[in-house]
């Protein structure tokens, strides 16, 4: 697979996903773009032990993880990144909201949901952060539940 | 209940609005990362190549006669490379981390090569000022034997007490700093790691 049509196919999914680490859109930008860089960097030892949708998304996990050193620094966008301009404005209170309780999670329940949330087979889900697949399941069962209540609390439906 | 609240979620997490940058601002911060990287390479570097360019240039240009001051001389260029060796090679397993490893294997990791930075930067530190203080005294030893005894006495006296005033007060305080910062985050790693047991 070339490098373009990765970033092409994967920019959204990876962005959702640091999206749902830091709930802060320029900063999610940041991490998935450095994604892309390791990603860039890395290709050429990609080997097809796994596919490459969870090799991305172990490199994208992973980033975020180690985005833990930098909070304190957090970093801001230096480049002038060419946004389409309805930039969050159309955002839905409720997708603000989930994003919001996903990025109250611990972190690695963060990358969990995310994952599931992006339709990742459970499995995959597994060998992404290193869980038996039955772990997976129950925490992925036990996160709906907490975003369920807090959804329930904030009245929305 | 459980299927419903499901569908609901992925519905919601999709309709997250999103921007694909257009790759070439990604080619361009690539470009920069790159350059920024290479550009400390090379600040380190030639760091110490001026230095110890500048410390044989004294052993050429004054022609010590005592071993000592060459062995001093050695010393302190040693001291200075060998800290950079270390620390350069720790900062380059740190950068290389594999980055497609499973986010447990790989938080082990973050663990780990935290840890030993931790016991380095204080092992380290410490045999570095060690290493630098023998070298310097046994490079002045030729230039002080010239002098009379009451300035021999004030040239060691008023190193030595410099050194001391560095391996008392500065080391200390350099690497308390160093370790706060690595055991808040060592702890910060281990707790993400702990999450994943249930």
């Amino acid at each position: 697979m070339e490098f373009e049509e990765i970033y092409k196919t994967y920019w959204d999914r990876i962005f959702r996903l640091c999206m749902g680490f830091v709930n802060d859109y320029d900063a999610a930008q940041d991490l998935a773009q450095e994604t892309f860089i390791i990603v860039w960097q890395k290709l050429e030892t990609f080997r097809n032990e796994s596919s490459i949708g969870t090799w991305i998304f172990r490199i994208a996990s992973n980033n975020c993880l180690r985005q833990i050193e930098k909070q304190k620094r957090f970093p801001k966008s230096e480049l002038p990144v060419h946004l389409s301009e309805e930039k969050q404005t159309s955002l839905e209170p409720q997708i603000q909201f989930l994003y919001k309780c996903i990025a109250e999670l611990p972190e690695t329940d963060r990358i969990i949901i995310s994952l599931e949330l992006e339709d990742i087979k459970q499995i995959e889900i597994a060998k992404i952060v290193g869980l038996s697949e039955a772990n997976v399941r129950v925490k992925i069962h036990r996160i709906k539940e907490k975003l369920t209540q807090k959804f329930k609390e904030n009245g929305h439906r | 209940m459980d299927i419903d609240n499901n569908i609901d979620f992925k519905d919601l997490w999709k309709k997250q609005s999103v921007s694909q940058p257009d790759i070439q601002d990604l080619l361009a911060r690539l470009n920069k990362f790159k350059k920024a990287a290479m550009r400390s390479l090379w600040i380190t570097n030639m760091l110490l190549f001026a230095t110890s360019a500048f410390i044989i240039f004294i052993w050429i240009y004054y022609q010590p006669q005592f071993v000592s001051t060459k062995i001093g001389i050695v010393f302190t260029i040693l001291a200075m490379v060998i800290y950079l060796f270390v620390y350069n090679k720790l900062l380059a397993k740190y950068k290389n981390i594999e980055a497609a490893q499973s986010n447990q294997e790989y938080l082990q990791n973050l663990i780990l090569i935290k840890k030993k930075q931790q016991f380095l930067q204080t092992k380290m530190m410490s045999f570095y000022f060690i290493v630098l203080t023998v070298g310097i005294c046994l490079y002045m030893y030729e230039y002080a034997s010239r002098m009379t005894f009451l300035g021999a006495g004030l040239t060691y006296g008023i190193t030595l007490l410099w050194m001391a005033f560095n391996w008392f007060y500065i080391r200390p305080k350099q690497i308390k700093k160093q370790q706060e910062k690595i055991n808040v985050l060592i702890e910060k790693f281990e707790e993400v790691n702990n999450q994943l047991e249930l």
